[in-house]
């Protein structure tokens, strides 16, 4: 009883889920004759729901193989929506039907978060991972507020589907970037990028001078986040190459106090590049802004100014403390 | 065959020169990682089950390029998750969720939407204080900040709907929902031991050979933590001051 427990309330199972909502909507873009490319399009998000489902088991040169396939779908211009995709009004809402609900609209809505927070709590107490609690209860909460919404407005779960295909269908294939970033970032390490960073900073800065080498450590993380899109894929390279010959071994610094605003300083990075999909692009998708990079544009300023305090603070902290 | 290291780069090169061209992302991802496991030198293949000893495409004790891919793509698909969430969030769109959430802002006079945002980031912040990861633009920004902040601005400027707003000043909110959600989560997540942030920091430093508490890693984020949110709450009341000036009716 306890094995089903488990296994139905793990990551696996929200992975599965998640997996059968992508299915439907392949099947949905399939039967869609308002989108042109509606085989390429059903295609892209079956390869994706497979890869969802039964992904861990998959042999890792398979699912290499379907990532591909998916890429040149894309890559060929495949992936498109149909007609009500586009059905929304200029501040990205779409037209809503007649409803006498008020505020209880909500409720299906409120149900994610705090069944993301229960679960996590849950997982915490009981001794788990709460990381895993919180995504299981993403998933779950998502479909409590599937079967919510439905009590409450007598919708059918075909067109909960329809709607969430909707959404998923203005995204579009924007939506496996974040997952094919991190994949870059893995064959970059075991490329040793590190190692040739690290000798291109010793050519441009020669002598011990602390406070050059921490704008360069810094410099490098955000500019390495920007290419990259993905402070966590930059920081193993950075850190190798950057951070520890030449910051924290030369001058004995402590490693703890250096390491974190590095990843921090990549942070920074990630505000300011659209390689950071899931957080600048993604969103202006979400709320179907006009300039793909308009998410980028406003935290510009932000990121400079705090750029330059990760500087200021790493050099404070190292001599003052 | 020999290529010279700084070949490496040529990566790094063709995503800095395919976006500017402002090829399909997906492809320029891909043709980057797959160049640079080619010139380092990588194996296509693991040299496992059917392709064992397969000339040219895999070497021995190699992981190739393509099982990086997949392995990695998989590992990380939680990234994705959010999907699941999309047909209740479509449901309540449709019976009118955005009206709703403005309808209700309207009513609370005092908000302003930097105020909005800044409590927001309070709020992520929090989260990450408490360890919890929240997928904020589909959970939160998209379905909840955006129509409120709407509301916020149809306040100020005393308009009946949305569409009476400019353009500009609606995409300059989305614009500000969203980076928001971004400064809070980048910043607060930092600030517990059981989020990805510190256990990578943790992880690749112990790889590295120096073993460090994450109790102090938590310790040594908090400076930039607190600058982050004073330095967004400047933005955000430069912000509330320029759409002011836009949005007060002019008698």
């Amino acid at each position: 009883m306890t094995a089903i427990t488990s296994a139905l309330f793990s990551l696996n199972a929200v992975y599965v889920m998640t997996g059968i909502v992508l299915l439907v909507f392949a099947a949905l873009n399939f039967n869609d004759r308002t989108n042109k490319h509606r085989v390429g399009t059903a295609l892209f998000w079956f390869i994706l729901g497979l890869i969802f489902a039964v992904g861990s088991l998959l042999p890792t040169w398979f699912a290499g193989v379907l990532v591909l396939l998916m890429v040149a779908i894309d890559g060929a211009g495949r992936v498109a929506r149909g007609r009500d995709a586009d059905e929304v009004t200029k501040s990205g809402q779409i037209k809503p039907q007649e409803s006498t609900l008020g505020n209880k609209i909500f409720l299906p809505v409120l149900c994610i978060p705090f069944i993301t927070f229960g679960c996590a709590i849950v997982f915490r107490y009981l001794g788990f991972n709460s990381n895993d609690g919180a995504l299981v209860g993403l998933g779950y909460g998502g479909v409590a507020a599937v079967f919510a919404g439905i009590a409450l407005t007598r919708g059918t779960l075909r067109q909960a589907f329809q709607e969430g295909r909707r959404l998923n269908d203005a995204m579009g294939a924007v939506n496996i970037l974040p997952a094919l970033l991190a994949s870059l970032g893995v064959i970059f390490t075991a490329s040793k990028i590190g190692d040739l960073i690290a000798q291109g900073i010793h050519k441009i800065i020669p002598g011990p001078n602390l406070f050059l080498l921490i704008v360069a450590n810094c410099l490098g993380m955000a500019l390495f986040t920007m290419v990259m899109g993905n402070s966590f894929a930059a920081f193993p390279v950075i850190a190798a190459g950057v951070l520890v010959p030449l910051i924290i071994q030369p001058f004995g610094v402590n490693p703890a106090m250096v390491a974190i605003v590095t990843l921090t300083a990549g942070s920074t990075g990630t505000l300011m590049t659209p390689m950071a999909a899931n957080f600048n692009i993604v969103p202006t998708a979400l709320l179907d802004m006009r300039d793909q990079y308009g998410v980028i544009k406003f935290q510009v300023p932000f990121a400079i100014t705090i750029w330059s305090m990760h500087v200021l603070v790493m050099w404070l902290l190292i001599r003052l403390l | 065959m020999h290529i010279p290291e700084i070949f490496k780069l040529a990566g790094i090169a063709i995503v800095i020169v395919g976006l500017a061209l402002r090829l399909r992302t997906t492809l320029v991802v891909l043709t980057a990682g797959i160049v640079t496991g080619v010139i380092a030198g990588l194996p296509l293949l693991s040299s496992q089950g059917w392709f064992q000893g397969l000339p040219y495409l895999t070497r021995a004790g190699q992981e190739g390029i393509i099982n990086m891919l997949g392995r990695a793509f998989v590992e990380n698909r939680l990234m994705t998750l959010f999907i699941l969430t999309l047909p209740a969030i479509g449901l309540a769109e449709r019976y009118g969720l955005q009206e709703q959430a403005a309808r209700f802002v309207r009513r609370i006079k005092a908000a302003t939407v930097g105020r909005l945002l800044i409590i927001y980031q309070l709020f992520r912040v929090l989260m990450g204080i408490l360890g919890i990861r929240l997928n904020g633009h589909p959970a939160f920004v998209r379905p909840l900040m955006f129509p409120m902040s709407l509301g916020a601005a149809e306040a100020t400027a005393r308009a009946r709907t949305v569409d009476a707003l400019p353009g500009a000043t609606v995409e300059e909110i989305k614009a500000a929902n969203a980076a928001s959600e971004n400064y809070g989560n980048f910043y607060g997540q930092n600030l517990s031991p059981v989020l990805p942030g510190i256990l990578l920091v943790y992880g690749v430093m112990k790889g590295l050979g120096y073993t460090v508490s994450v109790w102090s890693l938590v310790l040594y984020a908090i400076p930039i933590a607190t600058l982050s949110v004073i330095i967004a709450a400047i933005q955000f009341w430069l912000l509330d001051l320029r759409e002011k000036k836009r949005l007060t009716p002019r008698s």
